[in-house]
């Protein structure tokens, strides 16, 4: 259960400089959220039984309580994987996840799913359920073998709907629904569950322009108005740089560099991480990418665009700089 | 909790139960007038409705635990020691089999899958013919042993679907593969039976008939049916939840294994009880939960409901059939089970564009 509580929450002007690579201690915001569940994942070792090479190797993240972090990284990178490990889906050849201090090998799965909720990337159900009924399902782990559904329940069932903005579709059955809609609907109920940590598999991939908008909008409530730590894999990198508080960029299985998006979009991280030549350009939003050509395997990068890409880095760089984070990226070795 | 409780029984799911219901108790009063000893439906109510025999607490514990059964008319006797069991009989059978059809079809998320599909009814099938063939003193518990059986295939198959976790997908081809080698089995045992009554016997087993079923089923198969029934009832938030996919049901908190190695346990359960009262009556378990489930939709708690009703309906008329249509002859209730059930299956794959995924 995590309390709306009204605090206002800005952005701080830069008036932090102390830097910290735990991002649970980076003091992001002026509110500290210390009702908000810490979650971290040490030292993760995670592949799949039919591989024999783990696809994650040694990967550490820290996610900061109460905000918003981004996986983002190529296809095959590994990134939907390091989320499955984390919320337990696959297991982990080593490594420990931790929620609120706790490992989560020591929590039944029933505690795990009060705490920690995941959005798959692929949901099925029936198509004759309701779309109410399948947000109930969210209550599944508060409640006992023969417990029916109390006002508590209740109450929580009513507000992801309303969070997720699905109050219009409530009677209808889910099959009947477009796949926008479905996503909102899985995403309810998810929300039900009241967990402390949230984690979503693109929850954005597939979707039309008006659902991305629509989920995002969702995340970015959860954001600002609740304690909840949100971990999501984003494939679109302008909408990890738009919504997300904090970025983790994965390559080959390891973690390449993490920081804020301003930090973390450039055209250098670009070439890198995706292999793309990109143009940055700073917005009000955030950070935007024009992307211009891949890479090609055999290492041809035109000379007009490296000239591009060498271009002094706008005010983004000098004010990262001036807030005494140099170093913006933090390897990880393989 | 606000009119909860009953809020979510539906127009479709009363009528359906009521329709059942009719069925049923038509179907029945045809078992009970017709037959060698033939006597019209006024006489034939008159008897079930016999208050000699309803109001007799003596009458009633020999018909329900057994013992002497106390003096009483010709026809009460006929309709109430010879037929009316009959009647009951197939209607626990039915319940068993479309309930225990359903939850398999939550289990393996697949909506062809039956109470026989992960092995047990070969299973039994192989135990029937070992006992009439090779075993033969051990035929008094057959009905014992076949249920055994076809829980042994079941543990097999799920032994071998096993690897670091089952899947639905697993267990259905563990199932047909085990399925297939009992079946070789069983056929090669035919050549051993010396003796036509022997095949005879072992063929109405392994197709299920009603014939000769007494009070002495009734009793044997009411307890499970009564267990059965009320843990798939309870259970039916959790095949609720089943069906949303391994990963969804695991991130909700259920242990999957765990619970879809019980419920497993329970759909068992209710098919090996009503193999040791019938054998094996194919097709009802199958299109039971498909008929409800296009009636009342997917959601178990309503799904349960109607396949403990619609069950016995389609389990009572059709034996109707097989006891009465070639009279005075009488066929395994599974030839005309499967009659009704195999164009109505390929009925419904006809008219649905998507059939197999729930």
């Amino acid at each position: 259960m995590t309390d709306n509580n009204d605090e206002t929450r800005q952005r701080d002007g830069g008036s932090v400089t102390t830097v910290d690579r735990d991002f649970s201690q980076s003091g992001h915001r002026d509110g500290t959220n210390e009702t908000a569940s810490t979650f971290a994942g040490e030292e993760l070792v995670i592949g799949y039984s039919s591989t024999e090479e783990p696809v994650i190797e040694e990967a550490s993240i820290h996610v900061t309580p109460g905000e918003v972090t981004a996986l983002v990284g190529p296809n095959g990178s590994g990134k939907s994987t390091l989320l499955k490990g984390l919320a337990d889906q696959l297991s982990r050849d080593s490594g420990t996840v931790r929620l609120d201090g706790t490992g989560i090998d020591e929590l039944s799965t029933k505690e795990l799913a009060r705490k920690l909720g995941l959005l798959s990337q692929e949901n099925v159900s029936p198509d004759s359920l309701s779309v109410e009924k399948l947000v109930e399902h969210g209550r599944y782990p508060h409640r006992g073998f023969f417990d029916s559904l109390t006002d508590a329940d209740q109450a929580a069932i009513d507000r992801a709907i309303s969070l997720s903005g699905i109050d219009h579709l409530r009677e209808r059955e889910v099959g009947s629904l477009s796949g926008g809609q479905k996503q909102l609907v899985w995403i309810a109920m998810v929300l039900a569950q009241e967990t402390g940590v949230l984690l979503l598999d693109e929850p954005t991939t597939f979707l039309d322009l008006h659902h991305q908008l629509e989920v995002m909008e969702i995340v970015e409530t959860l954001r600002d108005e609740s304690d909840i730590t949100v971990v999501l894999v984003l494939h679109d990198i302008d909408q990890a740089a738009r919504y997300a508080d904090h970025m983790v960029a994965l390559k080959d299985g390891a973690i390449y560099a993490r920081g804020s998006p301003e930090e973390m979009i450039t055209e250098k991280l670009l070439a890198d991480v995706f292999e793309i030549d990109a143009r940055v350009e700073q917005t009000d939003r955030g950070p935007r990418i024009e992307p211009l050509r891949p890479h090609h395997d055999d290492g041809k990068t035109e000379k007009r665009e490296t000239a591009v890409a060498e271009q002094p880095i706008e005010p983004a760089r000098e004010e990262i700089e001036s807030r005494g984070r140099s170093d913006y990226t933090e390897h990880v070795n393989n | 909790m606000r009119e909860r409780w009953l809020g979510w029984i539906d127009g479709s799911l009363l009528a359906l139960v009521f329709a059942s219901v009719a069925v049923v108790v038509v179907a029945g009063l045809i078992q009970v007038s017709f037959g060698a000893f033939s006597m019209s439906i006024a006489q034939a109510w008159q008897a079930v409705f016999n208050p000699d025999v309803l109001l007799n607490p003596k009458a009633l514990e020999a018909f329900f635990l057994g013992g002497e059964i106390p003096e009483m008319g010709r026809r009460s006797l006929i309709v109430w020691n010879i037929r009316l069991p009959r009647v009951l009989v197939g209607a626990f059978v039915g319940m068993n089999l479309a309930v225990s059809g359903a939850i398999f079809q939550a289990v393996t998320r697949n909506e062809l899958a039956s109470p026989f599909i992960l092995g047990v009814s070969s299973g039994a099938g192989l135990m029937i013919l070992l006992t009439l063939v090779v075993f033969s003193g051990l035929s008094a518990i057959l009905p014992l042993i076949a249920a055994i059986g076809g829980a042994i295939a079941f543990l097999i198959v799920y032994f071998i679907a096993w690897k670091n976790g089952t899947s639905p997908i697993r267990l259905v081809l563990a199932g047909v593969i085990v399925s297939t080698v009992l079946g070789s089995v069983q056929t090669g045992l035919f050549f051993f039976a010396d003796d036509l009554g022997v095949v005879q016997s072992a063929i109405s087993w392994t197709t299920g008939s009603l014939t000769g079923t007494d009070w002495e089923q009734v009793r044997m198969v009411l307890p499970w049916t009564g267990v059965a029934m009320a843990l798939a009832l309870v259970s039916a938030r959790q095949l609720n939840v089943l069906l949303l996919g391994e990963s969804t049901a695991k991130s909700l908190g259920m242990s999957v294994e765990r619970v879809r190695f019980a419920l497993s346990g329970v759909a068992v359960l209710a098919a090996a009880a009503s193999i040791a009262a019938a054998g094996i009556v194919g097709f009802v378990g199958l299109i039971v939960p498909h008929m409800v489930r296009n009636i009342v939709g997917s959601d178990y708690k309503k799904l349960v409901i109607g396949c403990v009703f619609v069950g016995p309906a389609l389990m009572v008329a059709a034996d109707v059939g097989a006891r009465l249509a070639l009279s005075p002859v009488q066929i395994p209730v599974g030839i005309v089970t499967g009659l009704i059930g195999g164009p109505y299956f390929l009925y419904l794959m006809r008219k649905q564009d998507n059939m197999g995924e729930i």
